[in-house]
């Protein structure tokens, strides 16, 4: 009976319901639309990562720490013996680095070589590019990203100077197979790709690596007395750092918009229970306890937003299949602060369940707005709210 | 001897303001049979609506003592005046006071969903009350429909259709042309006979008093008169 009233008094407020619901479903598809974006940005990012770098897993030699380039130098060690079956399996990727000097066009600069298997299947890597070699010049693979930093191009040939694991320089001219639109920033930016056996030659480190991409999950939590396991959580660190970063910055949007629809929420709400004051006196003498004219005008508010919920997908359906379909452009120059996942426009997924509590929040939050205006029905005095009385 | 259904002793109402407390009625000693068709008449601000409101347990008094259908209004608590008003007692308000989203139909069934009536008896008993009014090619019309005399008719129903034991009728002729009124004094006068149901008003119009079996007058909160009337 109750809910049946809030309808039809929702239904008789005609343009101002309205008004209501077509404010909430506009913040609630804004906040669709950026959940989604972050959601489908953030899955593309290690989705990417995963399929050029982390595959299932890495196994990372202990002295190897990626944000100290001072430990590149010593990043190796021989290939333990509990993984050597592992690796003539394919179920483990091993991958040597080394930093070094390239000379593209005379110019000096530094770069870390990385060696990889030209025959694997873990990552989607097209290391059988790198078995190409005709002469004796190495043939190598760059990301977009180090062809557009060194000015390198498909063909360049340049030199590369590395330090072999007994300190002695090693030198080889090289030529660029192919530029590649390598999604993962950590596998373009700065790196060099070449065959893992030319690498250890000029590494002279025979049967070692620096670390294992894991193409197979029975490796994991894998520890041997040079390798340790990354987990999901350390290799993408910087990723959810970066997510953290920007979902505070979205709560804080989610916060205001939330603020301006509640406002509208909570104006009807307040407007109602004065313009209403005789219905609340009929109510209270036919019987109606103040705690149900509470509840009925507390239900009309939280009505707005659960047709607003409804209309959600309605209103919204253009921008979110076009969005998932055409996808986020990529802006101009993003792939130059090395951000994941900007290579290529991001097709919105619609995280459903996040959604749906994101839903419930704004549901609960219209609850409460719309009750706190009807706590002066509490107060109100039925044979003054017959006489239309203002307190 | 008739069963008493409302019983006021040495009641007063009071009401603050600025210069203190203002007495709106003062040591009432009134009693009602079941049936009566009575009321309150007096000029404005005699205490007519402010008695009406205390009987309706919308009000409490101040002192003394109101007993309605055996519930104690001066200590009731507000569940229990809420229940008395849905189950026992019918209001008519001046201004008709529909729910104006509500048809006809729905503003005279409310009352018995209030009651969780079941659905079949429900139906049964809001046409019966919507046939008393004469409104029954009216019960899809919403009240901004309906002339102000076919929106007391509704209202009567409404206040009618639990057949409550007693209905409080504010002023019910006060926004209607003689016809009208007439009219509708014939149906609450009619209804009261067939269903013994007990009529309080608060009037001061003359068309009302004519139909009244007892007037009791208001005087500046008091009783002045108490007088049994021929009726119509």
């Amino acid at each position: 009976m109750i809910l049946r009233l809030a309808f039809k008094n929702i239904i008789h407020n005609g343009y101002r319901s309205l008004v209501n619901i077509v404010v909430v479903s506009i913040v609630l598809i804004i906040m669709v639309w950026t959940q989604a974006m972050y959601y489908s940005w953030i899955r593309l990012a290690e989705t990417q990562q995963k399929d050029w770098e982390y595959g299932k897993g890495m196994l990372r030699v202990k002295t190897y720490d990626p944000y100290d380039p001072l430990s590149y130098e010593d990043s190796h060690a021989p290939i333990p013996e509990e993984l050597r079956s592992g690796v003539e399996q394919g179920d483990l990727l091993p991958v040597l680095l080394a930093p070094a000097t390239i000379y593209p066009q005379g110019r000096m600069l530094s770069a870390i070589i990385k060696g990889i298997p030209a025959e694997q299947d873990i990552l989607v890597f097209p290391s059988d590019k790198l078995s190409a070699q005709q002469s004796d010049i190495i043939p190598v693979l760059i990301g977009s990203a180090m062809a557009k930093s060194t000015r390198l191009d498909q063909g360049d040939i340049f030199s590369i100077r590395v330090r072999d694991v007994n300190g002695a320089y090693n030198a080889v001219d090289a030529i660029v197979q192919e530029v590649l639109p390598i999604p993962a920033p950590s596998a373009d930016m700065g790196t060099i790709w070449m065959n893992l056996d030319l690498m250890r030659d000029l590494r002279g480190a025979p049967h070692s690596a620096s670390y294992f991409v894991l193409g197979d999950s029975r490796y994991q939590d894998t520890h041997t007395r040079d390798f340790r396991f990354i987990d999901r959580d350390e290799y993408f660190a910087d990723l959810d750092q970066m997510l953290d970063n920007e979902r505070f910055q979205q709560v804080l949007m989610y916060a205001l918009l939330v603020f301006l629809a509640m406002i509208a929420i909570f104006d009807t709400q307040a407007l109602a229970v004065f313009k209403r004051r005789k219905e609340i006196g009929t109510l209270a003498a036919l019987g109606f306890t103040k705690a149900k004219i509470i509840l009925l005008f507390t239900l009309e508010g939280s009505i707005y937003t659960l047709l607003a919920i409804i209309a959600t997908p309605i209103l919204g359906f253009p921008l979110f299949y076009y969005f998932s379909t055409a996808g986020f452009p990529v802006i101009d120059g993003y792939d130059e602060f090395g951000l994941p996942g900007f290579t290529e426009p991001i097709k919105f997924i619609y995280p459903i369940y996040e959604i749906l509590i994101v839903f419930l929040v704004i549901l609960l939050f219209t609850i409460f707005v719309s009750w706190l205006p009807t706590r002066k029905i509490a107060k109100m005095n039925p044979v003054d709210a017959l006489r239309n009385k203002v307190d | 001897m008739k069963e008493i259904v409302a019983n006021i002793t040495n009641m007063s109402k009071s009401f603050p303001t600025g210069e203190g407390d203002f007495w709106a009625l003062k040591n009432i000693n009134l009693s009602f049979e079941r049936g009566e068709f009575s009321g309150f008449v007096g000029p404005s601000g005699s205490g007519k609506t402010t008695l009406l409101n205390i009987l309706g347990s919308l009000d409490t008094p101040s002192k003394g003592e109101v007993e309605v259908l055996g519930n104690q209004i001066h200590k009731i608590n507000q569940l229990q005046a809420a229940r008395l008003r849905s189950r026992h007692i019918g209001f008519i308000f001046q201004t008709y006071n529909l729910l104006p989203v509500y048809n006809v139909y729905e503003n005279v069934e409310f009352p018995l969903l209030l009651m969780k009536m079941d659905a079949n008896k429900r139906d049964k008993m809001v046409k019966e009350a919507i046939e008393w009014v004469g409104l029954s090619d009216k019960v899809k019309s919403r009240p901004n429909q309906l002339s102000g005399g076919q929106c007391q008719r509704v209202a009567i129903a409404r206040a009618m259709v639990k057949k409550p034991d007693l209905v409080l009728a504010d002023e019910p002729t006060a926004n209607l042309d003689t016809e009208n009124s007439l009219n509708i004094l014939d149906t609450m006068f009619k209804l009261n006979r067939e269903l013994s149901t007990t009529f309080i008003f608060s009037t001061h119009d003359p068309k009302v008093i004519d139909y009244l079996k007892r007037v009791i007058r208001l005087r500046d909160g008091e009783v002045a008169s108490d007088d049994p009337a021929p009726g119509i």
